[in-house]
């Protein structure tokens, strides 16, 4: 059909990095006429193809929407800096991935919030499209711009430029809004008018219409609150949540990519939420409750899954798969039914005990290159403060276990500037490095290995998040940061030590935007006018050009991120409800300085986080046996 | 039982890499529920292997690969499902059984025949783009750098061409070439534009076409398909 198609694919394709990338037409795309449906809408991932592709958010959405028969949805990514000048230069629009449609074309664009340091590719790619960047420059002609994910539960330094946002689990959210959005047009003989529309959208329980609140200030120019103030808009917006996950979509012919993406498998999702209770931990908190998929429908949709897609690796994913009741008969089943076929079976991350280690044996995990555990925090006692359950007996246990097993690679993760840590924390973390290379080295000796083992510890940088316990907690200063990272730097004498840091001023900025007002808004703006994007991609991040942009706006960013915080203070996301309650956070700060731990709710007493008694959902564990 | 199928790269399955290609063809196999055979080994892989590589951005519609199976199977149930578990990129035109692998693609294939068209930016008649092309024939040996392990090396094409035949169409001129390729050296179409461009005075654009039309094992002269030994 299209011209469009045929001159991307004959003039441009040949001077990218990567064409495919912009080609779609993978295998179980779906495409449909465009004049068949009531409504088009388009995913659109702040990042690269290989990025987005691998989301399993986006997965979903994209089979459910276009499984509707009145609704169509595609595809658009971050097209890379050598595509983007090509657009700009040819002056092309951004277009969809399916049918090549400009994406201003639309009715309605969802993106998907997955990390802060992607918001500046959002205002890239609504510009490449030639859609008016902020909510109140768009006319009725102008396509929506929602977005959902996890960012979505502080989305204020957003607020200039959605429409809408939709708080919790999509999945079932959408074909409300959908349908919404269909019906007042169908009313209107298709046209819109979006006052009225926003209106009726914020009648959907979890959809969140900015435009109707309003935020205030302090003379001193801190936040002071946000309210709504609008006739009929509820005063605060509660998460969405799925009670089953067996009764909840899930897509079974998912497409399969030309190009290799990060995650280039089978994601079968075990299950949702998780209940371990880290208080850094934002996923940990805005997911609950943990809801576990059964494992006779994981096995069938495995098989399904198998056929359609022709992947060789099934990874089982949730935040905390070896939590999974009866994850060990899955791996068992699942491992014996496809031995012959060689499709293997992987988990994304392994819990730190000899349970996990029994798993990653059976599997044959990452075919013994590597094995990733994260302790988070170099002594007990900061452990003990993060509520990371985990022991250095733990830890030394399951790495003994891996180097007799065969593996030569550990990695360990860890998080530098927590609440309380100190130097000997620190000191922690090498000690545990080098505990865990001498038993390396012993093992491997012992067996007669030619190798060396190799040890690689993983640094990143704490960072206050929303809806969590640290919530109220600074953020260490750059220059603290740095120096922390340096003395461990100088304590690793040894190269079969690898040791990883994350770039400070990221972690900085990612504060900035995780606990920022609307006022930051204007501060994006013009850092990507300065030519900001891809931010988290090193060679892309300009911190300078961040730091002008601060002070031309006279946006103090240390404010947010180095403010420590009272609980009587009110926050941006106050008016957002992730059903955990402000009081369990707070009494979980306060045994964060007590270093006293919380038990996981699904083995120990219900610690009243507030999910359950707020929500009405409940714990969905599949098989009724507490502790292992 | 091996198969040999003989299938075409076509739209974005030009922009398709070796790797995107082995991948994909394994998928497709496991998606057709055809028993795959996989080496042995440590870390075992599919007995998948294909006849020369194509260049990223080449189309074509001769290229070959040969696949074991653990069982016989009947060959229109084999292409049967191949057809519905292949995506777009890929058609399968021809579907063959090898008895054994005496010898693999790779060795046998010593031709590839391309079809390369060029924009012109100013306009010349088809007998002085005859002449230009004879003059280029003509030449006893042309040298072309060539990037390896071991640094830059100066490599003699001209041996590698064995036919060079040129149309003027309209702002175009299209070029079929019967080029060398395989492990006894490979000529590449952009090396002999490059040649032409150097060689003579023709006002050739930069974006330019390139088809493969196929691959051919040359026996005493003569060419033949992979499929037809
Ligand atoms: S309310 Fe209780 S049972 Fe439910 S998630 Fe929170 S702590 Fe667990």
């Amino acid at each position: 059909m299209n011209r469009l198609k045929d001159f991307v694919e004959d003039e441009i394709l040949s001077n990218v990095t990567k064409p495919l990338r912009y080609v779609g037409n993978e295998y179980n795309v779906v495409k449909k006429e465009w004049e068949s449906v009531k409504l088009r809408t388009l995913f659109a991932f702040p990042d690269l193809y290989e990025v987005g592709m691998s989301h399993l958010g986006m997965r979903i959405l994209y089979h459910l929407v276009n499984e509707q028969k009145d609704y169509l949805m595609e595809r658009v990514f971050a097209p890379w800096t050598d595509m983007e000048q090509i657009l700009r230069e040819r002056k092309i629009p951004l277009f969809s991935l399916e049918s090549y449609h400009p994406i201003k074309e639309f009715d309605c664009i969802g993106f998907t919030l997955q990390y802060e340091m992607s918001y500046t590719n959002i205002l890239n790619m609504l510009e490449l499209g030639g859609i008016p960047l902020e909510a109140a420059q768009r006319s009725n002609d102008d396509p929506l711009i929602m977005a959902g994910g996890p960012c979505t539960c502080n989305p204020e330094p957003l607020a200039d430029f959605f429409d809408f946002f939709v708080i919790g689990e999509g999945e079932n959210v959408i074909l409300e809004v959908l349908q919404t959005i269909t019906e007042h047009r169908q009313k209107r003989e298709g046209k819109q008018e979006k006052n009225i529309l926003l209106h009726d959208l914020a009648q959907i329980p979890g959809v969140y219409v900015p435009v109707f609140y309003e935020d205030k200030y302090n003379e001193d120019g801190s936040f002071r609150e946000i309210k709504v103030e609008e006739q009929g808009i509820a005063p605060r917006v509660v998460k969405r949540t799925i009670k089953d996950l067996d009764e909840s979509y899930f897509p079974l012919k998912p497409i399969v990519p030309y190009i290799e993406i990060v995650h280039d498998r089978i994601m079968l999702e075990v299950l949702r939420g998780c209940t371990r209770g880290c208080r850094f931990c934002q996923a940990g908190m805005i997911y609950r409750p943990v809801r576990e998929r059964s494992k006779e429908l994981l096995v069938k949709q495995a098989e399904e899954l198998v056929t359609t897609t022709g992947y060789n690796e099934i990874s089982l994913t949730s935040l905390s798969t070896s939590d999974h009741s009866t994850v060990k008969e899955l791996v068992n089943d699942l491992t014996e039914k496809y031995k012959e076929d060689r499709i293997g079976v992987s988990l994304p991350s392994l819990r730190v005990d000899s349970f996990s280690m029994d798993l990653a044996k059976e599997i044959q995990q990452v075919r013994k290159t590597g094995l990733t555990f994260a302790p988070e925090a170099g002594t007990q006692r900061l452990r003990d403060v993060i509520n990371k359950g985990v022991t250095e007996e733990n830890l030394m246990e399951v790495t003994d276990s891996a180097f007799k097993a065969g593996w030569s690679h550990i990695k360990l993760y860890f998080m530098l500037g927590l609440p309380t840590e100190t130097f000997e924390d620190l000191d922690g973390i090498v000690d545990l490095a080098y505990k865990v290379l001498r038993k390396g080295i012993d093992i491997m000796k012992e067996q007669k290995r030619g190798r060396q083992p190799k040890v690689t510890i993983s640094v990143s940088s704490f960072v206050p998040k929303p809806h969590t316990p640290f919530q109220w907690e600074p953020q260490d200063t750059l220059e603290v940061l740095q120096e922390k990272q340096r003395y461990i730097k100088d304590k690793i004498r040894d190269r079969r030590i690898v040791y990883n840091y994350h770039d400070a001023p990221l972690s900085f900025l990612e504060a900035v935007f995780a606990k920022g007002d609307r006022r930051l808004g204007q501060v994006l703006k013009k850092a990507w006018e300065g030519g900001c994007k891809f931010d988290s991609w090193t060679e892309h991040f300009q911190y300078n050009v961040w730091q002008q942009v601060f002070e031309e706006c006279k946006y103090d960013p240390q404010k947010i991120a180095y403010r420590r915080g009272e609980f009587t203070d009110n926050l941006p996301w106050d008016h957002l409800d992730m059903g955990v309650s402000k009081k369990f956070l707070w009494r979980e700060r306060d045994r964060a300085y007590e270093a006293a731990v919380t038990g996981d709710c699904r083995f120990n007493n219900c610690s009243v986080c507030g999910v359950c008694q707020n929500l009405d959902v409940q714990l969905m564990i599949r098989k009724d046996e507490k502790g292992r | 039982m091996i198969v040999r199928l003989k299938y075409s790269k076509t739209t974005e399955g030009r922009f398709m890499s070796h790797l995107d290609l082995l991948r994909t063809m394994e998928r497709v196999f496991r998606r057709a529920k055809l028993p795959l055979a996989f080496s042995q080994g440590f870390n075992p892989h599919p007995k998948i292997s294909f006849g020369s590589a194509l260049a990223v951005g080449v189309t074509s519609e001769g290229e070959y690969v040969d696949v074991e199976l653990t069982r016989e199977l009947p060959l229109e149930q084999i292409k049967e499902s191949l057809d519905v578990a292949m995506p777009s990129a890929v058609k399968i035109l021809e579907i063959k059984k090898i008895d054994t692998r005496k010898q693999g693609l790779m060795a046998v294939i010593n031709v590839a025949r391309y079809q390369v068209e060029i924009p012109m930016l100013g306009s010349i008649s088809q007998a002085e783009f005859d002449e230009a092309l004879t003059k280029v024939w003509q030449v006893p040996t042309y040298q072309v750098e060539r990037r390896g392990k071991r640094g830059i090396r100066q490599v003699d094409i001209k041996q590698g061409i064995f036919s060079l035949v040129g149309q003027v169409i309209d702002d175009k001129i299209k070029i079929e070439m019967e080029l060398q390729t395989g492990s006894k050296g490979n000529v590449k179409p952009e090396e002999v534009v490059k040649m032409i461009k150097e060689l003579c005075e023709i006002p050739l654009g930069e974006n330019m076409r390139i088809h493969r039309e196929g691959l051919y094992i040359k026996v005493d002269g003569k060419l033949i398909t992979p499929m037809a030994i």
